[in-house]
């Protein structure tokens, strides 16, 4: 994860774009992770990174209606450069052949590393309506893991054999 | 010609699914591709990319530019002949370790001595990942692969200090540790009036080792402008250069502050020399037969 934002002089309307982009991130990666399964023949894993990809374009949508209900049509003035790898999962989290356990895992791991973003950002902020959003984007990542922990358990117990027993490597492209 | 418009990166995605394994690290480098070509904004019809063999290599056909993916090794001498054939065409040329520092490692030095405009990146992923995992020119001693089942017992071969010393103009690093790095790095060596080369550390997550997959990438990378190296300094960048392998500089190692003519633009002007005294097409043949 790496950002170049000056959290102390952050604005509301800004860390209301910056959420949205986060978040736009996020489901551009689930979306791309889903593509990579399916063109993998990997169903399960594809339909799981296709919700994840449906709840992150949920929630920047709900993000981005409030930033228009709030400041209109004012020009941004953060970019997609600022932010990477907030919410979304790192390139190589995606895995030929992952099972759905593993894309939950990943999926879970993303939503730690965007919960530590939030929390590491907090002490810097000095606009409390802009505090306030990110302690509420903060708890929604704990909502978030929440969910994904709960289609882990409904999970059927691992058969405790790997993969790499059954599979051949990719084949050469 | 060279219109400049508002492009975004998904007008330069085609519709072409990649079929690289999950998780590859060339995944980052076409969706940083298509970030610096929208910041450079040539319609996707201005640009040719050529490639090589190899996985890395199928990049063009995930972009809407023109592309040609040619013969293992040979994406350089087919780049140069298309700037030359149409100087106006924006020309990007993309491999692997393997297309272009061994069986290809003949042709960098001659485009580099002619400063041809060429964008040249190189995906490193220290394997040949298509063949199934060989070892590369760009794999440490010691790796063990399918062909080094004892560990290889050559050194390799340090891209970074290789194109300084032959006299590239422009030589950069990137990885997909900073995507938005990846991407402004690119679009430097695209506007950098002649050879530029970037070199892309890009996991083969399927026969790469764990210490060069994206956590162990981050390890060891370092941005160059907060270690406020200056990449006029030549000298500098040939130092950080050497630590290749143990350590990742990302960013500019040397951008050449006064750029010499480009090889494309002396011949131009020769042609427009030579103009006055060429002869018609239809008499060319005269030119060979005896009177
Ligand atoms: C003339 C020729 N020799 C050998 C090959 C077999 N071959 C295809 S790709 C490749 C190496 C690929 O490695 P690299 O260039 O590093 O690309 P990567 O697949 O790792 O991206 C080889 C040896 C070939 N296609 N043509
Ligand atoms: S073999 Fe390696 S380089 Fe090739 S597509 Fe797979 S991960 Fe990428
Ligand atoms: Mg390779």
């Amino acid at each position: 994860m790496a950002t170049q934002i000056d959290f102390a002089r952050l604005s509301l309307m800004d860390a209301l774009d910056l959420a949205v982009l986060i978040e736009d991130e996020a489901k551009e990666r689930y979306e791309d992770f889903a593509a990579q399964m399916e063109q993998h023949r990997t169903p399960e894993a594809a339909t799981f990174f296709r919700l994840m990809a449906g709840n992150e374009a949920k929630h920047g949508q709900e993000l981005a209606d409030r930033r228009s209900q709030l400041f209109g049509g004012l020009t941004p003035t953060v970019t997609r450069a600022m932010i990477f790898d907030v919410e979304a999962p790192d390139f190589d989290e995606a895995r030929a052949f992952m099972s759905p356990r593993q894309a939950m895992k990943a999926a879970l791991a993303s939503e730690v590393k965007a919960h530590a973003f939030f929390v590491a950002a907090l002490p810097a902020l000095k606009d409390a309506k802009v505090r306030a959003l990110f302690e509420e984007l903060r708890d929604e990542e704990v909502l978030h893991q929440t969910l994904v922990k709960a289609e882990l358990a409904k999970l059927p117990p691992d058969s405790g054999l790997s993969d790499d027993d059954f599979v051949d490597e990719p084949a050469a492209q | 010609m060279s219109a400049t418009c508002e492009f975004q990166a998904k007008d330069y995605k085609s519709d072409l699914k990649p079929i690289w394994c999950p998780g590859c690290g060339d995944y980052s480098v076409v969706q940083g591709i298509y970030r610096a070509l929208a910041a450079i904004g040539r319609p996707p019809h201005e640009v040719a990319f050529i490639s090589g063999i190899g996985c890395s290599s199928r990049i063009p056909g995930y972009t809407t530019a023109y592309g040609f993916n040619t013969v293992h090794g040979r994406a350089l001498p087919i780049a140069q002949g298309i700037k030359l054939a149409n100087p106006d065409l924006l020309v990007l040329a993309a491999g692997g370790d393997g297309d272009g520092f061994s069986i290809g490692g003949g042709h960098i030095a001659h485009l580099i001595r002619r400063n041809i405009d060429i964008t040249y990146i190189v995906m490193d992923n220290q394997i040949y990942g298509l063949t199934k995992g060989q070892l590369s020119p760009t794999s440490q001693k010691g790796r063990t692969t399918c062909t080094s089942p004892y560990g290889s017992l050559e050194n390799p071969v340090n891209p970074l200090l290789y194109v300084l010393a032959y006299g590239a103009g422009f030589v950069a690093q990137a990885s997909p540790t900073d995507l938005a790095g990846m991407a402004s790095t690119i679009e430097e060596a695209i506007r950098y009036p002649g050879f530029a080369f970037v070199n892309v550390q890009s996991p083969c997550v399927t026969y790469g080792e764990e210490a060069q997959q994206i956590k162990g990438l981050k390890a060891i990378s370092e941005s160059l402008a907060a270690m406020g190296h200056d990449p006029a300094d030549r000298l500098a960048a040939m130092n950080l250069a050497q630590q290749y392998g143990q350590k990742m500089h990302l960013g500019v190692f040397y951008r050449n502050p006064e750029p010499p003519t480009t090889y494309d633009a002396l011949v131009r002007e020769r042609q427009a020399l030579l103009a006055k005294d060429a002869l018609p097409k239809e008499r060319i043949l005269d030119l060979f037969i005896k009177k």
